[in-house]
């Protein structure tokens, strides 16, 4: 009969269209939409070829130096800048269009940059004409130390020039690779799914309870024990909910290629421990608070998006705010604590901190379970 | 005014989605307004920097660190943290400089300088910085052997100011917010007034109701003219918040004549809010559904027009989708505005455009709507 | 006869009010007993109690000889319910939805295929088997929700309530499921408050009110203690003051009502009363249209029991 109420809730949950909707449908289709909002925003930040444009007059066109400089640097490859030789008139305009970042110009006083807001662009931009006067200084300087003789000027300052841009700056980048913030978008919209699922556990417990529903109260007077009703109950639904978060892994993994880093198997222990929280959080909810059943789904709903919202959902910065200056608010969130574990199998080698999230899921589920069962016990009601 | 009360009534029933998506609007317009307060005369736009000195902080190595101090940002950070915060963007670079660097850079070793980046436009940046330092350093420190003679040069080569002019008259940070605020806008209005409008419709579709309602002694015509009255009421009233809220967040730059342009911009994408609300009400007749179709409507065209993540950012095919969403060509007014200096027809001609867009899509609601209704009467 | 059901001193208060008071009954073998009484007398309560899915105060209730626990499945196997409220699931089908229920109770698949289908058949449900309950008629449901309830074939069934609401159709088709139930070997306890339902259908009725039991008897016992013989009603056209004042004088006569044409004469006790009652109206030429004669309804049982109607 644990088989007989198994199959029976399955069908039931499979075939309630909301449910569906809510716990198949709505995360894929709000993956979609980060997928597509969120593609290029990284790509964005990263820094990109520099639209200026530069006053072609007099005072220009004689100082060599920056002729070279700005025409090496708008080539190649790696060019970093797209110059537009214009009068001083076309640049302004081109400024106030929002076409160039800035302008230079240059007179006999000074070389001057002309923009509209301050940026990286912009800064980028003043330094390269820094750059140049750097380089003109230390070429001077190594020239005025020279031992050569006084004769042999342009070998002396070629020389010079070969010395300071053969210097190497020893660097070395030791950050991971994984870098990408918005990835941490996507966990939390399987933080949210894992968390849902905990109205398919409410729904599977409201129809096994007499002071809940009308088919409760026709379940309870069955010959059918209390217990093994809600375990094959929960079961069901805890299958739809692994079905229904494994096609949204495989969809964010294929179609999204949302990266959750090396570890796969842990990936999987993450979305198992995660909608088992998820679960509890409904079978508790479902079993203590003794109201409408869309009351309880509106309970579900806000208590997930809360914990989202705090995980960096509608703003990565969040997370990062929480976890920085209230650390308790996310170690007692659920949402966080998959998000986080994600995270950190992402961006993290070592384990410590997922098995950390992992252990406070199993923590959190069991307390719901624990105060779940406490009211279940109650075997016969004051009141229906 | 019994129809009208009736409409008031179950608004009354249906309110907490409405405070729900204002709160949401409050609440995201807030935290980044405190996020993005830019001032606007020009500081060179530093990068943040964490510099993890493992050395004595004595001689070259604190010129280094000076030198990175000066042209950078530097964040104070809790070291166990400093991961998180990269990934994050608390900090775009850390530089982890080596015990004994002081020592080994003067004995040419030339020794390597640990980094960690963001790899975005402000860590190259940083890392150009640095590079032209070690650069210059590296190629002193080989002519100057007393490390004070060195430091002195290593800081006169480096010493130079560029000037750089601010042209603009447009107070562009005050005008980011209210754009912020108006976009942001696009997703509550439509939210609100779809899921209101739907509920109330559906509300007096049902079937009996609308029997009951047929067979009275009021023209269904008149009863209908007056519910639409009463949604464009409820419409204008919930724009009348926002505008206001738009106020207290944004202050006296609504009163501009850019705010104007938000203003009625705003208004118009109200309007259209409403025919789409009453098109999907005659679509759709279940209300169970329309949680679902106001949440995908409403998110779907505010992620793919702008209104969450900046239209610089979004890729452009996504942007030549758009433009079949109205939010678009709201949006499209917002970002204009924002940028906009003088106002003539010429520079207003974008704005009129989008504006034209938007009445038009009303217009096309309104059709559809009165055909497809028109279309579900004969089969009833 | 065997005792099916046997509730002693029951109790069961919310807060202040007594929902059930100090109330024992005890139910027989084969027996369709009525339980009657206005909405909020307690029949919904006790029967809850009976089938501890609620708790209570004081009292002891034995079903088939056991006590009644939550847990007593052994007893719970033999009894089915049909609540006052459509108990089925949306998602499932009328086939679905009693082979469900019925799958609480009975284990072998082949068994439970002919006893769902022996329930489909009983209520008459046959033709709307792949339906799901949105598409049925508020009758149509009601007999689905009874197919739901005695689908595993019980040895005592509790009906509360199962007509509110129905079609007299439907209802007429209910009626008789539930004769037929009883002539298959089964004990039935009936709550309602349409008394023609339990003068039809019930072997003994019991009537309740404010949690105490007020009557129990066959219906003819409880009649006799409405006290009254014959109620006899005549549409007249023209009549005296003086006349009804000769009509009270009668020796058998109780009361005396007259307003808008009708007159109604209610009698305690006394034979021919209707015969008496013509030839004195001829002789006071008294012209009337309609004249018919009634036996006291449980209404009057109700009535006389405690000053107030069964039905407001």
């Amino acid at each position: 009969m644990f088989r007989h109420n198994f199959w029976y809730s399955l069908k039931i949950l499979f075939r309630s269209k909301a449910l569906i909707f809510w716990t198949f449908a709505f995360p894929l289709i709000l993956g979609t939409f980060f997928y597509m909002a969120f593609r290029d925003i990284e790509k964005n930040e990263k820094l990109d070829v520099i639209d200026i444009a530069i006053v072609d007059n007099e005072e220009f066109k004689n100082k060599q130096d920056l002729v070279t400089t700005f025409e090496g640097l708008s080539k190649g490859d790696n060019k970093l800048f797209n110059i537009s030789y214009v009068s001083l008139e076309h640049a302004s305009s081109m400024l106030s269009n929002n076409e160039i970042s800035g302008y230079l110009l240059v007179t006999d006083e000074e070389n001057k940059i002309i923009v509209k807001e301050n940026g990286v662009n912009q800064t980028i931009f003043k330094y390269v004409l820094e750059e140049i006067d750097t380089t003109k200084r230390i070429v001077n300087d190594i020239v005025a130390n020279s031992t050569k003789e006084f004769t042999d000027y342009e070998n002396i300052y070629q020389n010079a020039i070969k010395l300071y841009n053969e210097s190497e700056a020893n660097i070395e980048d030791i950050s991971t690779t994984n870098l990408s913030y918005t990835m941490i978008e996507f966990y939390t919209l399987i933080a949210m799914t894992c968390l849902y699922g905990g109205i398919l556990g409410m729904t599977a417990i409201n129809k096994c309870l007499a002071n809940m529903s009308s088919v409760g109260k026709r379940v309870a007077v069955s010959a059918l024990s209390k217990l093994k009703i809600v375990l094959s109950s929960l079961c069901a639904s805890y299958i739809v909910q692994l079905i229904g978060l494994f096609l949204l892994l495989i969809f964010t993994i294929f179609v999204l290629k949302v990266d959750y880093g090396p570890h796969i198997f842990k990936v999987i222990l993450l979305s198992v421990v995660g909608s088992l929280a998820g679960l509890s959080l409904g079978l508790m909810l479902g079993a203590v608070f003794k109201v409408k059943e869309n009351t309880k789904l509106g309970l579900v709903i806000s208590f997930t998006m809360l914990g989202c919202f705090l995980s960096g959902m509608m703003g990565i910065t969040m997370k990062y705010m929480v976890d920085k200056n209230v650390p308790i608010v996310n170690k007692l969130n659920p949402a966080n604590m998959i998000t986080d574990g994600f995270y950190s199998l992402y961006y993290y080698d070592t384990f410590n901190r997922f098995y950390f999230n992992i252990v406070s899921l199993l923590i959190f589920a069991f307390l719901m379970i624990f105060i779940a069962f406490i009211s279940l016990r109650r075997e016969r009601y004051d009141s229906i | 005014m019994t129809v009208f009360k009736a409409f008031l009534k179950v608004l009354n029933k249906n309110k907490s989605p409405i405070i729900l998506y204002t709160v949401i609007l409050i609440c995201f317009g807030a935290f980044n307004f405190q996020t993005n307060d830019k001032s606007i005369s020009f500081v060179a736009d530093k990068p943040d920097v964490y510099i993890m000195n493992n050395d004595e902080e004595e001689g070259i190595t604190k010129n280094l660190v000076n030198y990175l101090k000066d042209n950078s940002n530097i964040v104070e950070l809790d070291e166990e943290r400093l991961d998180d915060a990269l990934f994050y963007r608390d900090v775009n670079y850390i530089v982890y400089i080596p015990k004994n660097y002081r020592n080994d850079f003067l004995n040419g070793k030339n020794p390597t300088i640990e980094v960690k980046s963001t790899t975005d436009a402000q860590a190259s940046f940083e890392e150009m910085l640095l590079e032209r330092y070690l650069k210059v350093a590296n190629t002193l420190q080989g002519i100057y052997q007393d490390e004070e003679e060195l430091i002195r040069e290593i800081n006169e080569v480096l010493e130079t100011e560029t000037s750089i002019e601010l042209d603009s008259k447009v107070d562009v940070s005050s005008l980011a917010k209210a754009t912020f605020f108006y976009n942001f806008l696009s997703y509550s209005m439509l939210a609100g007034v779809i899921y209101v409008i739907c509920l109330i419709i559906s509300s007096f579709n049902s079937r009996n109701v609308r029997k009951r309602i047929i067979i009275s002694s009021m023209n269904y015509k008149k009863h209908n003219r007056i519910l639409l009255l009463s949604n464009l009421l409820f419409a204008f009233t919930l724009w009348l918040i926002y505008v206001i809220m738009s106020i207290i967040l944004c202050g006296k730059v609504i009163f501009t004549s850019g705010g104007i342009i938000y203003l009625v911009n705003s208004l118009l994408f109200t309007i259209m809010s409403v025919t789409l609300a009453l098109l999907i009400s005659t679509i759709v007749n279940n209300k169970d559904a329309i949680n679902g179709i106001v949440n995908v409507v409403a998110l779907g065209s505010s992620f793919l027009c702008g209104a969450f993540v900046p239209v610089e950012y979004l890729p452009s095919f996504i942007i030549k989708i758009a433009h079949i969403l109205p939010s678009y060509w709201f949006i499209n007014t917002n970002e204009t505005v924002k940028y906009l200096e003088v106002f003539n027809f010429n520079s207003l001609k974008p704005v009129i455009i989008n504006m034209g867009m938007l009445v038009f899509f009303s217009i096309l609601f309104i059709i559809l709507n009165s055909i497809i209704s028109k279309r579900k009467q004969i089969i009833d | 006869m065997k005792k099916i059901i046997e509730v002693k001193n029951l109790t069961k208060a919310y807060k202040k009010l007594k929902a059930v008071d100090d109330l024992s009954l005890e139910v027989y073998e084969g027996e369709i007993l009525g339980l009657l009484g206005p909405n909020g007398s307690g029949k919904s309560t006790t029967i809850n109690c009976i089938l501890s899915l609620i708790s209570f105060n004081k009292g002891n209730i034995k079903i088939f000889g056991k006590t009644i626990k939550p847990d007593s499945y052994d007893i719970k196997k033999d009894i089915g319910v049909i609540f006052q409220e459509v108990a089925v699931f949306e998602e499932l089908t009328v086939y679905e939805n009693i082979d469900y229920f019925c799958g609480l109770y009975i284990k072998d698949k082949e068994k439970r295929k002919t006893y769902v289908d022996d329930a489909i058949n009983l209520v008459g449900l046959q033709e709307f088997m792949t339906f799901y309950p949105k598409q049925l008629s508020g009758g149509l449901l009601r007999r689905l929700n009874i197919a739901c309830g005695i689908a595993h074939k019980p040895k005592l069934i509790f009906l509360d309530e199962p007509t509110v609401a129905v079609d007299p159709q439907s209802r007429n088709n209910i009626l008789d499921g539930i004769k037929k139930l009883r002539d298959n070997g089964a004990t039935i306890v009936y709550t309602t408050h349409y008394m023609e339902e339990v003068e039809i259908l019930c072997d003994r009725i019991i009537i309740l009110d404010k949690g105490k039991i007020l009557a129990n008897g066959t219906s003819d016992e409880l009649k006799e203690l409405a006290n009254i013989e014959e109620k006899v009603t005549v549409e007249v056209e023209n009549l005296k003051e003086s006349t009804i004042e000769k009509i009270k004088e009668f020796k058998t006569v109780d009361e005396v009502e007259f307003s808008n044409n009708v007159l109604i004469v209610t009698y305690k006790k006394g034979k021919n009363n209707l015969v008496e009652l013509i030839d004195f109206l001829k002789d006071e030429k008294v012209v009337y249209n309609k004249i018919f004669s009634e036996r006291p309804t449980l209404n009057d049982v109700f009535l006389e029991l405690t000053g107030k109607e069964l039905r407001d």
